[in-house]
């Protein structure tokens, strides 16, 4: 009330709203023009020369359809569909390595919670390239985690985990743990603690409660946990290529090879499309299995 | 009946916990190592995955490397430029995204702020790359820094945003009524109290385009090469234990940088909560 009093009668002068208004403009179209240059348009591009012929040293535009075929056929096809089953199964492993790390930290209180937030937070905004590398030396023969292995008796003789699928399914999960444990840990704080003490009065168990309460309200955090580790892991160019050897090929490096190597930009560029449209699908089908939180949620 | 619900009520965070611990091992396992590593001496001038001694020599001998000591140098200069940009265009649009007067616009942004999350790094550069190509532009310093300020900007974008929320509308409505113009407003009133988000923004741009790998792989060349691109290249044949003593380097560098920025972004939420 006070609010909109004050509010108005300290509304600046006409001259001062124009100047105000260009200002504004300003702020919206600085950051509009920049990302058009150097972020939009050149994905337009991509877009565009996803529908032109290839031919050597060049692409004629126009509009065909034969990349998304060849894209779509065959050894790239084989890329494809290897890349979401590896996304998909990533980003899962994934959320089921965070959840009860993150259930963990929402459980505890006051600077403890924070600390122990941060402790698993930390490692994402070191350098990517050197969490990755270094599990290298640890899968390899001879390294720290087969010393260990051997020493606890759980495995024993040389550890051939490094370049198979299973190592890079383990730098996958490595890589983007982090980014998956916030969101989830944010949905996790919100749920009101008198949920949980009501369903605990009405006879639920401490493992009923959590099915029918704190796993169905968790589901917003794990649709963006999902987001933030499965789109990435659709791209993802390095960790395959540190850890998986040079067997099954995941379209990061296909894409990447279309431009670095064979240079067929066209063939490139459909299945850069590709993966954007593969994007799209898991943003939609996420965005459905929250809808209906905003009016319910915290 | 409730004696055995607190027991496994119990039983259950302990389990949880344990979860947690081995997650948080986990996690370090790889920066432990590859810090550890970067002493070892290793067998004829490669790194091994067997621990074979102590060393300090390939701190000396990464600082001797001439083409290491230059991606080093390109990446601080790369960074600083990007950081920069990402910046002053990240922080307008953090502001624009809580106070544009259209809705439409604001969604827009928001939009847009998302997307340069979620497209995967791969077909950003990619499309850079192509994009440079066709227009006939030649892959120079300048086309790096301009193709690894997107993620800045979005981060940027969002800890101004943030610090804006927080920010008292009439604040400036008080700066206006005692005859400031909006310019004057925002310039004494507005930025100042943004300084610690803008300033967290800044350190996190730097971080991450000093970081980049996937971007600026397909941007570099051989003359212009980052520390992410050159240390990922010398992996590909048995490094030696000096890509590793770089690598420790560089992380304890990005360490104090994140710390500073995690401080500052403190600062921004507890003026917001002293103001709420």
């Amino acid at each position: 009330m006070a609010d909109t009093t004050t509010s108005v009668t300290l509304r600046p002068a006409g001259r001062h709203r124009a100047a105000g208004r260009a200002l504004d403009h300003l702020f919206a179209g600085l950051p509009a023009l920049w990302l058009l240059g150097v972020f939009l348009i050149p994905l337009g591009f991509t877009v565009v020369y996803s529908f032109g012929h290839s031919s050597f040293g060049g692409v004629k535009l126009g509009f065909s359809l034969d990349n998304y075929a060849q894209a779509l056929s065959g050894f790239y096809l084989d890329s494809f569909l290897r890349t979401i089953r590896f996304a998909v199964s990533g980003c899962a492993l994934c959320l089921l390595v965070a959840y009860p790390a993150a259930l963990f930290i929402a459980r505890q209180t006051g600077r403890l919670r924070t600390a122990l937030l941060l402790l698993v937070l930390v490692p994402y905004f070191t350098s990517f390239l050197i969490r990755v590398m270094s599990w290298q030396i640890l899968l390899a023969r001879g390294g720290p985690i087969e010393f260990g292995l051997n020493l606890l008796y759980l495995h024993s003789g040389p550890l051939d985990v490094l370049d198979t699928q299973t190592a890079v399914f383990i730098g996958l999960v490595y890589a983007y743990l982090p980014i998956a444990v916030v969101p989830i840990y944010i949905v996790l704080i919100r749920i009101p603690p008198a949920l949980l003490e009501a369903s605990r009065d009405l006879g639920a168990s401490a493992w009923q409660s959590f099915w029918h309460v704190t796993l169905p309200m968790s589901r917003p955090g794990l649709a963006t946990a999902a987001l933030l580790t499965g789109v990435p892991m659709l791209g993802e160019l390095v960790i395959p290529a540190l850890l998986g050897g040079d067997k099954g090929v995941l379209m990061g490096k296909a894409i990447s090879q279309q431009y670095l190597a064979t240079q067929n930009y066209a063939l490139g560029s459909a299945m850069a499309v590709l993966v954007l449209i593969a994007v799209a699908v898991i943003v939609v089908l996420l965005v459905r299995l929250t809808r209906g939180f905003e009016e319910t949620g915290r | 009946m409730s004696a055995p619900a607190s027991f496994t009520r119990r039983s259950g965070n302990l389990l949880l916990g344990l979860c947690y611990v081995l997650v948080v091992l986990f996690l370090f396992a790889p920066i432990v190592t590859s810090i550890v590593y970067a002493f070892n001496v290793g067998t004829l001038g490669k790194q091994t995955s067997t621990f074979t001694g102590w060393t300090l020599d390939w701190f000396a001998s990464a600082w001797n490397n001439v083409s290491l000591r230059r991606a080093i140098g390109t990446s601080l200069v790369a960074s600083f430029w990007a950081a920069l940009i990402a910046v002053i265009v990240g922080t307008s649009l953090g502001f624009a995204l809580v106070r544009h007067p259209s809705s439409t616009v604001r969604r827009l942004l928001s939009g847009l702020t998302y997307v340069l999350l979620i497209v995967p790094e791969t077909v950003i550069g990619v499309s850079l790359l192509l994009f440079f190509a066709v227009t006939g532009l030649r892959l120079n310093l300048w086309t790096l820094v301009a193709g690894i300020t997107p993620l800045g900007i979005a981060v940027t974008g969002l800890i101004v945003r943030a610090g804006v929320l927080t920010l008292d509308r009439q604040l400036e409505d008080a700066a206006a009524d005692l005859g400031a113009g909006r310019w004057q407003a925002i310039w004494f009133v507005v930025l100042p109290h943004l300084a610690p988000a803008v300033l967290a923004g800044a350190l996190m741009s730097y971080v991450f385009s000093f970081d980049n790998l996937v971007i600026s792989s397909f941007l570099t060349t051989p003359s212009i090469n980052t520390l992410p691109v050159y240390l990922y290249g010398s992996l590909q044949y048995g490094p030696s234990p000096a890509v590793y003593a770089a690598a420790a380097s560089v992380f304890v560098f990005t360490i104090v940088l994140v710390g500073i920025a995690g401080l500052l972004y403190r600062l921004v939420l507890r003026r917001g909560a002293a103001q709420n």
